[in-house]
């Protein structure tokens, strides 16, 4: 029965920003969601969980802020959960993050397995998991589609360019998972309600080994710009003309 | 010891980072040295490309997978300490290059888009996308070496020069690894590359059946364009090979024109098609986030509209 970490990241959702008129990002309306492909992480944590038994356990680092997205994720099925926060997790890069879960995993959880998506929703670096595994010194398989566990080995579909190549690695080990994995359950009501009866397992700063400084520096963050002209038809006949009409002119159609 | 090293799966993607690789190693008074995966015969091609040193790394058994050379290239890395270090962005590569960075203690810049070295203050910036593609981050590593991984395609090939002098050195064989490589199971189909077509349809979350693809088809073929889409209708739905996915986690597309059916525009999707010279949406809904994208919109339903188009595009071709 394998017990099971599941790593997730509460970002600011992409979709609320804006760019500011000199090029900065406006995040004066922003959101906050649980990492898109972390949703698949814990899904693929409580799937094996309910198939093979064994426990989940969901594994953040960031600001004490985040405390929603701890509620989010245990409505998904994880037993507890822990939260290593401190008001200065704001920014981590991934080398930081890496190494803060590696510190608290390696010291403080038992586990056979650690899963992680491929890449949080707002750096999409995808360096987090395969640092952890490197970190811990345990086998990775990232960019997995399917995941099966064979006795105390996984197995593990990975996506690649020219197909697919199934990897095999004894147990504890990590993957990183890609959204084809599965479907991400919509917590209920219930769910929810259950969720704030789960453990917490808190982790401060000074419960760390070390500092943990950056080893990459964000010199600047600017808004992509796109302007368009935006203009909009209706389905009416005229307006389909209309339409065509501007495409031809702008010499898109041959 | 010092220099800019490349990691890259195959010989393209290696002339394609020798090509920038060179022009940081002269800004910064160093040379090249290349890796070169098993037993090819491309070491004199890598030279000609501008590798002053090539690393041949001894070739995998059957079972093993490519991460099994990380301990070899540590070991490299550790004894002669290079300045940079470019791998290519392929699901192997990000993999591997995360996993060297952790072990060389140093940053990492994923899928960077354009390195330019501040000679004043000697370091190199390196830029790349971050909130979906919403935002442009530029980053400094402040460890050795500067790791990157570099989307193939980013960087023109090197040009070859004939003449050219390096060294080969053959390095140890690898371990056996822990994990291993129970089966490779190729794509089945071969699928167009539609990152240079003229016209691209895209289909997207609003089709709701995988026969509906015709009606996508139909248009495509009326302006004489190709078809793409949006990662849940390759990934989650996989009614198209991801091949076809443009955006973020797939390809970028930079045709003429761009028409979205029933697409909503998440930044992660138009990241993809911010080269297009028209972009165009399909939507019935008047705030789907693409209509701000787009040059021209149309409100409705696509199963209205798209016949109505194939119609009028015919009737505009005629
Ligand atoms: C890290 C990361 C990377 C990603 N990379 C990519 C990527 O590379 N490419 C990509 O595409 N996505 C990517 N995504 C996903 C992206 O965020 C969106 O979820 C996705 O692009 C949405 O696809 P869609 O527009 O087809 O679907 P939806 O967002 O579901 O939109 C469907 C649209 O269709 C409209 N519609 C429905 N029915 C009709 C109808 N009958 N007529 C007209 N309109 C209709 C709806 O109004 C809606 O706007 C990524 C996400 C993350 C987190």
């Amino acid at each position: 029965m394998p017990n099971i970490i599941a790593c997730f990241k509460w970002v600011i959702d992409e979709a609320y920003i804006r760019a500011g008129s000199s090029g900065e990002l406006d995040m004066r309306s922003v959101n906050y969601k649980l990492s898109d492909y972390d949703r698949n992480a814990i899904e693929e944590a409580a799937r094996i969980k309910e198939e093979h038994g064994g426990t989940v356990i969901a594994l953040t680092v960031g600001i004490p802020g985040g405390t929603k997205g701890l509620k989010d994720a245990l409505s998904r099925g994880p037993d507890k959960a822990c939260f290593i926060s401190d008001p200065s997790f704001e920014n981590l890069e991934p080398s930081q993050t890496a190494a803060i879960l590696a510190d608290v995993i390696g010291r403080k959880l038992d586990y056979d397995l650690i899963i992680c998506g491929e890449g949080s929703s707002d750096l999409y670096a995808r360096q987090v998991g395969p640092r952890l595994a490197e970190t811990l010194g345990i086998p990775c398989i990232s960019f997995v589609q399917k995941l099966t566990i064979d006795g105390n080995r996984i197995i593990a579909e990975r996506k690649v360019e020219e197909g697919i190549e199934v990897t095999a690695a004894p147990m504890p080990a990590l993957v990183t998972v890609v959204p084809d994995i599965n479907n991400p359950r919509i917590p209920g009501v219930k769910d929810t309600l259950t969720a704030s009866k789960k453990e917490v397992i808190t982790i401060t700063k000074d419960d760390l080994s070390s500092a943990y400084e950056p080893t990459l520096r964000t010199v600047s963050m600017t808004a992509a710009s796109m302007e368009r002209n935006c203009v909009k038809f209706t389905a009416e006949p005229s307006d389909i003309t209309a339409f065509i009409e501007a495409l031809a002119k702008e010499g898109v159609l041959r | 010891m010092a220099g800019v090293w490349i990691f890259a799966e195959n010989l393209q993607q290696t002339a394609e980072l020798l090509s920038i690789g060179s022009d940081l190693a002269s800004k910064l008074m160093t040379t090249t040295s290349a890796f070169l995966i098993g037993n090819t015969d491309s070491a004199d091609d890598c030279i000609a490309f501008g590798a002053d040193e090539i690393m041949e790394l001894p070739a995998l058994a059957g079972d093993q997978p490519l991460d099994a050379y990380i301990p070899v290239i540590v070991a490299e890395a550790q004894t002669a300490d290079p300045d940079v270090f470019l791998i290519a962005a392929t699901v192997r590569g990000k993999d591997i290059a995360a996993r060297l960075a952790a072990r060389l203690k140093t940053g990492l810049c994923s899928d960077c888009i354009g390195v330019t070295f501040d000679e004043g203050n000697n370091v190199l910036e390196m830029d790349r996308l971050a909130y979906g593609g919403a935002a442009i981050q530029k980053v400094a590593c402040m460890t050795r070496p500067v790791m990157a991984t570099i989307p193939p395609g980013t960087y023109k090939p090197a040009p070859q020069q004939s003449g050219r002098q390096g060294t080969i050195r053959e390095l140890q064989a690898p371990q056996p690894s822990p994990s291993t490589v129970l089966e490779r199971r190729p794509k089945e189909t071969q699928v167009k590359d539609i990152t240079e077509s003229r016209i691209v349809v895209c289909a997207g979350r609003g089709i709701e059946r995988k026969e509906d693809l015709s009606l996508v088809q139909e248009l495509a073929t009326a302006l004489g364009g190709e078809i793409g889409c949006t990662r849940p209708i390759s990934e989650e739905a996989h009614w198209l090979p991801e091949e076809l996915c443009i955006g973020l986690s797939g390809i970028s597309v930079k045709p003429d024109l761009y028409i979205g059916l029933g697409v909503s525009g998440q930044v992660q999707h138009v990241t993809g098609i911010r080269d297009a010279k028209v972009i165009c949406a399909v939507n019935k809904d008047e705030n789907a986030p693409l209509f701000g994208a787009a040059d021209y919109g149309i409100v409705g339903d696509l199963y209205d509209v798209v016949p109505k188009l194939i119609e009028a595009v015919k009737k505009a071709k005629a």
